[in-house]
């Protein structure tokens, strides 16, 4: 899940703050700059907000440096404090001027946002823009014309501004105002005299601001360090850099008027200028393309008119009367919530995907409003909702006045396409991709503020490692001391207070994954847009919260390994079986796919295919299509933390009876069955857990609105401290067992995180059962396409290729005469079926352009390296790098014989002077030595990642069965709490965050899979061996639960020098032992291959 | 070129006798390609020695904490690391960390989840360079072409380093090779360096017995083929993809390649780099390819001596010819003398030393001569002086450098020799200099130096606001009449005088340095004020009232205008 913007979470005052409205101050702050002024301003908008109005401000400015990408946060902080935002920004030029700019209305808004996109797209010659950066002239400036008012910031040297200054004056229609700033500096006094003596010369008024960056003088520090990281300096070395005193923070009206005593007018000026400002991001109302729909009609016609169209194509034969009703029930609620045209415009995309793409792209829609009846008709979905029973109701509220949610998922081969259709339609003036605001997580934070600190990467390293998993949000002592630090120390504690601050902060933009923003009038009018990173990309300056507090519309147009596998087996399964599947018509409810999940046989399946979910498809045993869209909730943190798990196997075993929790008299005994009926009275969505809140404990739309959004975040503190004493305090109130109380919340906070809502159970549920469909029924096809989908999915293609054949597919190496660049079905030997055969892509580092070459000369089988290069046109590098990964079988020479053959091809020219005879002569046969198996093996993990010749384990089966080590195939019929010894090689290691640091690893040998609990105990002994091992033994005891088999580890020992005897000295090269994914894990190190 | 033809071939001494001559062309000669079948055998009389230093990055660091006296446990996991482009990368590891699995080329972050108590500092890569040139010099005591072996290729991962040296006739004077290697061996260990040499007639093949064979490895040159042919092809020093390659080929030791014909390896790797040449490295270490040491020179030294007919008593009359020979030899070889010495030998065989040090790189006879005034008297001179040498033992580059059209010199110079001059007489340890510092704080934004050090250059700007000439350490307190909280002061008592505030401007505030100062530190309101009778000062109000770090802000005199 593309997730990771949540992971910080966003601070917010709350809904019900109490904030009365100030009265008219005598002075506007326009200098502010928030924290998206980056590793410049100190403070966020919550901050700033909340000071502002304790200050008795009534209206605040926001003016970041060439940017509006805090704008919204301010907003929206500002509106909750009741005050008046003004929206401006800090603009400087390529020349050093600096001015504010604050526009009067929407149009002069407008204009300030096309100018600073024209800044982050193009430089100042007009090329591509670089990441980040804002180019601005003065010529850009003065286009913005009167309705911008600018405010002039002097230079900290006034020489040369008598002349400057009335030029600038002339050039810029909407420069009225020099700001003066009293800030201590010793000079201030006669500074200001001056600027206001300037200012009457240039006639311009003189304007007072504090040019701030942190809303307190407390917050001084933590700008110290930002300036320390932006310009690479330890605190000890910053000197001028940094400033000599912390007056640049938030001054009440009345200690600036103190301070402006003498320049009364100053201040004047800011009240004016705020009074003449009538802009709010508020206008920005959401204008959707009008393309989508055709002259003529009304959006709600069209939909209705589309929806009844899909209707009939749904159901041959008119849709049932009960759909009937259901979609006229929907269309009435779209219809008042005024959001046609947003399904018209998701339905739209979805068409060119199906449609006018071409092969048509797979997709599929996910999301709160996906799983209606309109969706499925529309074809937004392939899960009919009428057929089980997942109603619209339940996703879209008619309080939230927010626009609902539907992601859609495209191949993940295939999704650039569809963002290229949507530029090319709306253009990219009109379209545009969201940003992620990327945070200072906990680690980053406390690297760098220990870095500007003087600490070592020691000590720095120590501290950040009291952070567990990426996901801490916290740094507290306690884990400080566990690390053997001590925090009495004044540098250290320091830093700890300085990162905690700094975690949170914002830290650059990035691209959003998919959100796309459409808009009818040019998007560069309403956001800032600036460039990717990536060529071709251009991104809003809005991150996907901003859009939803703006009430702008989002898609997003996402990418989903799975449906690119999917779509590829279709397409192997239509060309070698003549049988045409799609989504929708991939045969229902087949139980012979349940009996295959039910035995937990489901390694490439979609999301199922994790070790937790294969342990859990025997215990659940799955039966229908709704036991899978639990199944896929259920091994979630979510309810993993809110202890949900066993409860519902239990009432499924028939263990437990089914009970509801009831509230006491004289409130409605049977209020949650309603909820919980579907599971078992136990809640495992999300939605369920919401509605509890409503049901059981009163929540109001607005509560339940403030709990949704603190789900997402659930870490923002104290709003849900006091949440949780609401919920569980009203549901013990009206009866109900305070543990079941505490469970649910404790399943909200979870849900923050990693819950699923139906809706997205649902839909995932629904590739779930299509893609066990095809293992179940073509398995060599659904090997061939996850093959040719990589990199995706959970395991490496060598797992794939080995359940392929434990399921009868006969495998085939890669071959440079039999093999296409994707792996292939051809005609099996013995049983009339089809036999895979890896493709070309397998081999590692050999390019599609080369295979290419190869595949379009080979109108004849070649017949030796050297014709491989004069026909197939492949240089000498390529040719040994199929050599390497013994491709060339076919020309009846092994690998070595290959490669030394390959050796001697050049790449030289083919002229007739050279052909005849070589500069050294004839060749002479040289007889190398047989490669032996093992190192056959080798070389192949090597190059593709995978052996079709042996299994490494193989070659010590013989004196591990001698000294009594069991293989995976006898250790399922091993008796419960038999003590064992085994040998594996290391396939994934595991320390999840919900396991309380139990450890779980999964090792193979030539026989199959075995799973091992390693507990914190024994993980603390074995600590090196697990961590390092690639061959590991392991002495344990077996544990049983009804088909899931686990060693529980009490001795383990590393024996990977056995394994590296099979290979050569040079493969025995130390690779890193912490692989980012489990499917990227090379069972031998990977060696650095020639070029 | 018909010279060419007859001359004798060095390397191939018996090809005449089976080639004849008249199927041979003559142009040929020069480039005989040693490919015909059969190598001429090499001219195997030199003695090469390579001394391998596994650890000398990790072990130059050990030495240097054990010198601040804070020697690292060896039982800790240690690790020296530079920056990789995914952050920091191993570079070197002590024993305990090897043991751990800890190796080099890993990333630092993989290697903590690994071994959590592994220790990591920073390599000093240019310091590590530096050392071994210093070595080189220094184990020119067993033989003088030595040299910092840089043949292999750069290895994936750093941290180890070697020297290699011609031995050939020198180590019957160490009482033959074994004992010239084990001697080698234990001086190195006396400094700390832990070491591995070998002698074999080449230097492909001394490197690789030094790291690829059993300690101390001697190789005589008629054994020389049977000794390397166990090795591992990784000995003849090839980049690790050539030698993955050969493994893969199941050539996997320098024997099994010496078994392949020799054309079919130059057919494959003829045009291959050195590096990647598994041919050319044979014919090195084979001695087919010469690949002679080629030492360094040593520093220049410069010293110049006065031998003396009869013995004197004061040698001063002898100084300045002295200096004009020796700055002579400085300008000619573009040095300058940072450190000078005279010693004087007397007629009994007693010798003393004067020293004397310059403040930068100088070759001015007459400033160097200058810096001796005085000093020589104080040796007690017995029966005379004989001999008199003046050495310059630290010398810099001194380009003779044109800074200004007029006659006058730069500024920099005077004031250079002045600090020479009063060293000289004062003693080093007496004279200092301001140096800016980076603070906001007053009495911090200076630090005074060493004089004889080179100054920091500038940093940045200097605050902007002025600053008093002199400033009073510490400030004197006053007593002051302002209007609480924060006025500026009107009147204020200095030394028992009242003085009246005419005028002033301020305040400039400077906050406590939050990162090194006690947490209750006051802030500081500056004003400059001038009294009536026009005497500007600087004074400073310390806190405000109410800032909640103690009662009444005091007042202090910080520094004195004009």
């Amino acid at each position: 899940m593309p997730e990771n913007d949540h992971a910080v979470p966003r601070r917010t005052l709350p809904e019900d703050g109490d904030f009365p409205p100030n009265p008219h101050a005598g002075f506007v702050e326009f200098g502010l700059a928030t924290c998206f002024s980056f590793l410049r301003g100190a403070s966020d908008a919550v901050d700033l907000a909340q000071e502002a109005w304790a200050l008795g401000y009534d209206a605040l400015g926001c003016a970041d440096l060439n940017s509006l990408a805090g704008v919204v946060r301010l907003h929206v902080e500002a509106k909750k404090a009741a005050l008046l935002p003004l929206i401006g920004c800090r603009v400087q030029l390529l020349s050093g001027e600096e001015f504010l700019a604050y526009p009067e209305d929407r149009e002069a808004y407008g204009r300030l946002s096309r100018m600073l996109s024209k800044g982050k797209m193009q430089d100042a010659e007009g090329g591509w823009q670089a990441k980040g950066a804002c180019d601005l002239t003065l010529d850009d400036l003065a286009g913005l014309g009167a309705g911008v008012h600018l405010i002039f910031l002097p230079p900290p040297s006034l020489a040369g501004l008598e002349k400057a200054l009335p030029r600038l004056a002339r050039r810029l229609p909407g420069l009225g105002y020099l700001a003066a700033s009293h800030l201590y500096r010793g000079t201030d006094r006669a500074r200001i005299n001056r600027l206001d003596r300037l200012a009457g010369q240039a006639g311009l008024r003189l304007l007072a601001t504090n040019d701030v960056l942190y809303h307190t003088a407390a917050r001084r520090p933590l700008q110290d360090v930002m300036t320390c990281i932006r310009e690479k300096v330890t605190i000890a070395e910053a000197g001028p850099l940094i400033a000599p005193n912390a007056e640049r923070h938030l001054k009440s009206p009345a200690e600036m008027a103190r301070l402006f005593a003498e320049w009364p007018h100053a201040l004047r000026a800011t009240r004016e200028l705020a009074d003449r400002l009538h802009f709010s991001l508020d206008e920005l109302r959401y204008e959707y393309p009008r393309e989508v729909v055709p002259g003529g009609r009304s959006p709600q016609e069209y939909l209705e008119e589309l929806t009844w169209a899909g209707a009939e194509d749904r159901y041959p034969g008119g849709p049932p009367a009960e759909v009937k009703a259901t979609l006229r029930k929907e269309l009435a609620m779209i219809e008042k919530l005024d959001i046609a045209r947003y399904f018209l415009t998701i339905h739209d995309i979805i068409r060119y995907a199906r449609d006018l793409a071409s092969p048509p792209i797979l997709c599929q829609g996910r999301g709160s409003a996906a799983n209606s009846a309109v969706c499925y008709v529309l074809g937004i979905t392939a899960v009919d909702p009428a057929q089980h029973q997942l109603l619209f109701e339940r996703f879209i509220s008619e309080e939230r006045k927010e626009p609902p949610d539907i992601d859609v998922d495209f191949e993940h081969e295939r999704r650039e396409e569809v963002i290229q259709h949507i530029y090319g339609k709306y253009g990219r003036e009109r379209a545009g991709l969201c940003a992620t605001v990327i945070h200072y997580r906990p680690r980053s934070a406390i690297r760098e503020v220990g870095k500007v600190m003087g600490l070592s990467e020691d000590v720095t390293g120590a501290l950040a490692k009291t952070v567990w998993g990426s996901w801490g949000t916290s740094v507290d002592g306690g884990h400080a001391k566990e690390a053997g630090l001590d925090l009495s120390d004044p540098v250290l504690r320091k830093t700890l207070i300085l990162a905690r601050e700094l975690i949170g902060m914002p830290r650059h933009l990035g691209q959003h994954v998919g959100g796309f923003i459409l808009t009818e009038r040019p998007l560069t009018e309403t956001v800032p847009v600036g460039n990717g990173a990536m060529p071709e990309r251009s991104f809003i300056e809005w991150d996907k919260d901003d859009i939803d507090a703006l009430g702008i519309l989002k898609v997003d147009i996402l990418a989903l390994g799975m449906l690119t596998c999917i779509r590829k087996c279709f397409d192997l399964i239509s060309a070698h079986y003549g049988t045409t599947l799609t989504l929708a018509t991939t045969p229902r409810e087949d139980p012979r796919v349940y009996e295959m999940l039910c035995r937990g046989d489901s390694i490439g399946v979609f999301q199922v295919e994790s070790r937790a979910q294969i342990n859990m498809l025997p215990r659940l045993r799955p039966r229908t299509f709704y036991d899978l869209v639990i199944e896929v909730a259920i091994v979630r943190p979510g309810p993993i933390q809110g202890d949900m798990v066993h409860p519902y196997l239990r009432r499924r075993s028939g263990e437990e009876a089914v009970d509801y929790p009831s509230p006491a008299p004289p409130h409605d005994p049977a209020e949650l069955k309603s909820i919980l009926g579907r599971t078992l009275g136990v809640p495992i969505f999300q939605e369920q857990a919401m509605k509890i809140a409503i049901d059981a404990a009163r929540f109001s739309p607005a509560e339940a609105n403030e709990l949704r959004k603190a789900m997402a975040t659930f870490r923002s503190r104290g709003t849900i401290g006091k949440l949780e004493e609401k919920m569980v305090g009203r549901m013990v109130a009206r009866g109900y067992d305070p543990d079941f109380a505490r469970r649910c919340f404790d399943q909200i906070k979870g849900f923050g995180e990693y819950g699923f809502p139906e809706s997205h159970a649902a839909s995932f549920a629904h590739l779930v059962y299509v893609s066990s469909w095809l293992k179940k029924h073509y398995p060599a096809a659904f090997c061939a396409a996850l093959l040719n989908s990589q990199p995706m999915g959970f395991y490496a293609p060598a797992q794939l290729v080995r359940d392929a054949r434990e399921h009868g597919v006969e495998v085939r190496p890669p071959d440079v005469n039999y093999s296409e660049w994707d792996s292939t079905l051809e005609p099996a030997s013995s049983s009339g079926g089809f036999a895979l055969r890896l493709g070309l892509r397998q081999i590692t580092g050999f390019r599609a352009e080369a295979a290419q070459r190869l595949i379009a000369a080979r109108e004849a089988p070649y017949r030796d390296v050297k014709d491989l290069q004069e026909r197939g046109g492949l240089s000498a590098a390529e040719i040994r790098r199929l050599a390497e990964a013994d491709a060339v079988r076919s020309l009846f020479i092994d690998r070595r014989q290959a490669l030394w053959e390959a050796k001697a091809l050049r790449d030289a020219p083919d002229l007739p002077l050279f052909r005849e005879t070589r500069d050294e002569g004839e060749e002479i046969p040289v007889p190398l030595p047989v490669m032996p198996v093992c190192e056959q093996v080798v070389a192949d993990y090597q190059t593709i990642r995978l052996s079709l010749k042996a299994h490494p384990m193989a070659f010590l089966r013989k004196s591990l069965g001698k000294q009594g080590y069991i293989t995976a195939e006898t250790l399922k019929s091993a008796r419960p709490w038999q003590r064992v010894k085994m040998a594996g090689l290391v396939l994934v290691r595991q320390r999840p965050g919900t396991a309380k640091g139990v450890c779980f690893i999964t090792l193979e040998d030539e026989t199959g899979v075995a799973n091992l609990v390693v507990w914190p105990k024994v993980m603390e002994s074995y600590r090196k061996t697990v961590m390092q091992s690639r061959l590991l033994v392991i002495h344990g005891v077996v544990q049983r639960d009804v088909e899931i088999i686990h060693i529980i580890a009490e001795h383990l020992e590393d024996r990977t020098d056995a394994l590296m005897r099979l290979a050569p000295d040079g493969a025995r090269q130390a690779g890193a032992p912490a692989p980012s994914h489990p499917r990227n894990v090379k069972l031998i190190p990977p060696s650095r291959d020639f070029h | 070129m018909t010279q060419a033809g007859k001359l004798p071939l060095p390397s191939a001494p018996t090809t005449p006798a089976r080639h004849p001559s008249g199927a041979r062309p003559q142009w040929r000669a020069g480039s005989e390609l040693p490919d015909r079948g059969e190598a001429p055998p090499p001219q195997l009389t030199r003695r090469i020695t390579a001394i391998h230093l596994p650890r000398f990055a990790m072990e130059r660091w050990q030495r240097a904490l054990a010198r601040r006296g804070d020697a690292p446990p060896e039982d800790i996991p240690q690790a020296l690391a530079t920056e990789g482009p995914h952050g920091p990368v191993i570079h070197a590891t002590n024993r305990a960390a090897e043991e751990a699995g800890i190796s080099a080329g890993a990333r630092v972050v993989d290697m903590r989840a690994l071994c959590p108590e592994l220790r990591v500092d920073y390599a000093d890569l240019a310091g590590d360079r530096a050392a071994l040139e210093r070595l080189v010099l220094w184990a020119r005591r067993w033989c003088p072409w030595t040299a910092a072996d840089l043949s292999a290729p750069a290895p994936a991962a750093g941290g180890v380093a070697g020297l290699v040296m011609d031995t050939t006739g020198s180590d019957h004077l160490m009482g033959g090779e074994a004992a010239m290697l084990r001697a080698m061996e234990e001086q190195l260990s006396t400094l700390g360096i832990s070491a591995s040499p070998a002698t074999a007639p080449t230097h492909g093949a001394a490197w690789a017995l030094a790291r690829y064979a059993p300690p101390r490895g001697l190789c005589p040159p008629e054994a020389l083929a049977q000794v390397v042919a166990p090795l591992p092809v990784a000995a003849l020093r090839l980049a690790p993809q050539t030698v993955l390659l050969l493994q893969r080929l199941g050539l996997g030791r320098i024997g099994d390649l010496t078994a392949v014909p020799r054309i079919s390896l130059a057919r494959r790797f003829s045009r291959a780099p050195l590096a990647e040449n598994p041919l050319l490295r044979l014919d090195q270490m084979m001695g087919r390819l010469a690949e002679p040491v080629s030492a360094g020179e040593d520093p220049p030294r410069f010293a110049v001596q006065s031998r003396l007919a009869e013995p004197v008593q004061d040698p001063t009359a002898w100084l300045p010819e002295l200096c004009r020979e020796l700055c002579g030899g400085l300008a000619a070889a573009g040095f300058g003398a940072r450190r000078l010495t005279v010693s004087v030998y007397r007629t009994d065989g007693e010798v003393s030393s004067v020293s004397a040090a310059t403040a930068r790189a100088s070759r001015d006879p007459d400033h160097l001569c200058r810096l001796f005034e005085g000093r020589l008297e104080r040796i007690d001179p017995g029966f005379g002086f004989d001999l008199i040498t003046l050495a310059a033992p630290v010398v810099e580059d001194l380009r003779t450098i044109q800074t200004r059209l007029d006659r006058r010199e730069d500024d920099g110079a005077e004031l250079a020799r002045l600090i020479d001059r009063l060293a000289a007489r004062l003693g080093p340890g007496a004279l200092r200099r301001p140096d800016p510092a980076p603070s906001h704080i007053p009495e911090r934004a200076e630090a005074w130096a060493a004089a004889m050090g080179h100054p920091k250059p500038a940093t940045g700007s200097t605050p902007a606001a002025p600053r008093p000439l002199r400033l009073l350490y510490p400030p004197e307190e006053l007593r002051v009449l302002y209007a609480v909280p924060e006025g500026p002061p009107a009147q204020f008592v200095w030394r028992r005088l009242t003085h009246r505030v005419a005028r002033f401007a301020g305040p400039e505030r400077i906050a406590p340095e939050w990162w090194r100062d006690r947490p209750g530190a006051r802030l500081r309101d500056y004003y400059r004020v001038e009294d009536q009778s026009g005497r500007r000062f600087w004074i400073f109000r310390e806190g405000i009232l109410g800032d909640g770090r103690g009662h009444e802000p005091a007042w202090f005199l910080h520094g004195v205008f004009g």
